[in-house]
């Protein structure tokens, strides 16, 4: 592959996407689904909108994004972000309806602090779900952040991929597919230990 | 809370929400090349009607034809993989692989060989339908309640009936599962291959008007897509609970 000179700027750039985009979907998923499952009204009146919005197929939003972050590395971050907040907040949403109430009836009993309630009560009984509501959201940046590379966009794997096949040079095309296949495995493979991790932590 | 005053309480945040960004909009606060204030979004709305309507068709017919061949395709080989066990242990790795591939990488591909037009965006859009309904109608069969059949054998039902009498009433809820996900997920792939290398439909509507920075169209064929794709599955949604009130 000495005649791909871009090819490890381009993969560290995508990486670097997928990173930021993975970081911002976390924050943002893990803040607005504990709102929504922590405070019953706001979630009776927000949730419902969130789950029709995660009926939309994502694509459609992402001509918009073009719109917006220009063709640069902003709009690829923006897409993945998309991706992985819905599966993130919806997870955390459901591990926190899912853990007893009396468990924190009993922990505030104690005199337990609201604070204190969710990291040693609320936390552990819904890491199973938040872990996997974590991974599905790792796996979906990851493709938007690609697909939006395909899409359009003039740097990363996406862009060297799509020009590959807009030369017709499928021989590279298939290279540079099972480079980014690499990468995608790769950041599955790390999810799932961290999910294990996190399993044989609860138990 | 009431089921009214919840849904009271939604369509004022929206009104809100569409109200402070007209303020915002209208204050010049933001650029409306990028962010066309919403009374701007309704008027393109007007403006494009017809040519929007007709991609969202052309759309729409291309996912109906790729959700139909996943549907078929998704269930009967669901059923044969579900069934024959030295099959689904020697293909499984493979189904699995495939399903949790990103398509997206296959797409320049099939672009190569089917070039443009319909057929690439219908055998996309069967792709991203057929695995999930592939996975979840195998996993159905397989866990179909052996003492069922066992009966139904022992009784000297047919191989046929077997199927038709036990395997196929099963399953049903969970193909009725498979095609609530199946539908979004070929309206998926049918836009993405319009986005790519599209030319009609809603996917090359959409993209067409952000490279010509028409925000305001944009927005509205956006809003036409979303609504039309929550209707679909809302639709479904209900007619999954008329069957399963129907099933008792």
């Amino acid at each position: 592959m000495e005649s791909y000179p871009e090819l490890v700027p381009s993969l560290l750039l995508t990486l670097r996407e997928i990173l930021v985009a993975y970081a911002m979907a976390i924050l943002a998923g893990v803040g607005v689904g504990a709102v929504l499952g922590l405070n019953r009204t706001v979630g009776r009146i927000y949730a419902p909108i969130v789950g029709a919005l995660y009926a939309v197929p994502a694509v459609v939003w992402y001509p918009s994004l073009m719109l917006f972050f220009g063709l640069d590395a902003a709009s690829k971050i923006a897409f993945g972000f998309l991706l992985g907040f819905f599966p993130i907040t919806l997870a955390v949403l459901a591990g926190i309806r899912q853990v007893s109430p009396h468990m924190i009836a009993v922990a505030r009993a104690f005199g337990a602090r609201p604070a204190v309630v969710f990291v040693k009560v609320m936390l552990p009984a819904m890491m199973f779900t938040l872990v996997g509501g974590l991974r599905t959201g790792l796996a979906l940046t990851v493709i938007g952040v690609i697909v939006g590379e395909i899409l359009g966009s003039k740097s990363g794997m996406g862009a060297l991929i799509n020009h590959a096949y807009g030369l017709f040079r499928t021989s590279d095309y298939v290279a540079l597919v099972c480079v980014t296949l690499v990468l995608i495995i790769g950041s599955d493979a790390l999810a799932s230990l961290v999910e294990r991790r996190a399993q044989r932590w609860t138990e | 809370m009431s089921r009214t005053r919840v849904l009271a309480l939604q369509a004022a945040s929206v009104l809100v929400l569409l109200a402070a960004w007209e303020t915002v909009a209208r204050a010049g606060w933001v650029d409306p090349l990028f962010v066309p204030a919403p009374s701007a979004v309704a008027r393109a709305f007007a403006r494009m009607g017809r040519g929007a309507l007709i991609g969202l068709g052309d759309t729409l017919v291309k996912t109906a034809i790729a959700y139909a061949l996943s549907v078929i395709l998704g269930v009967s080989f669901g059923i044969v993989l579900g069934s024959a066990r030295p099959l689904r242990e020697v293909l499984n790795p493979f189904v699995v692989a495939l399903y949790g591939m990103p398509k997206i990488l296959v797409l320049p591909w099939i672009m190569l060989l089917l070039g443009f037009g319909a057929a690439p965006a219908i055998v996309y859009g069967t792709i991203h339908g057929f695995f999930p309904i592939l996975v979840l109608v195998a996993g159905a069969v397989r866990d179909v309640d052996r003492t069922l059949l066992g009966v139904a054998h022992s009784f000297g039902a047919r191989r046929w009936q077997l199927y038709w009498k036990v395997v196929l009433p099963a399953i049903v809820p969970t193909v009725l599962a498979g095609m609530r996900l199946g539908i979004v997920f070929c309206l998926l792939g049918v836009l993405i291959v319009e986005m790519f290398a599209g030319v009609r439909g809603m996917g090359h509507v959409l993209n067409s008007f952000a490279n010509g920075f028409q925000a305001p169209e944009l927005f509205a064929a956006t809003a036409l897509v979303s609504a039309a794709s929550i209707a679909i599955v809302l639709g479904l949604d209900g007619l999954n609970e008329r069957l399963a009130h129907w099933r008792g």
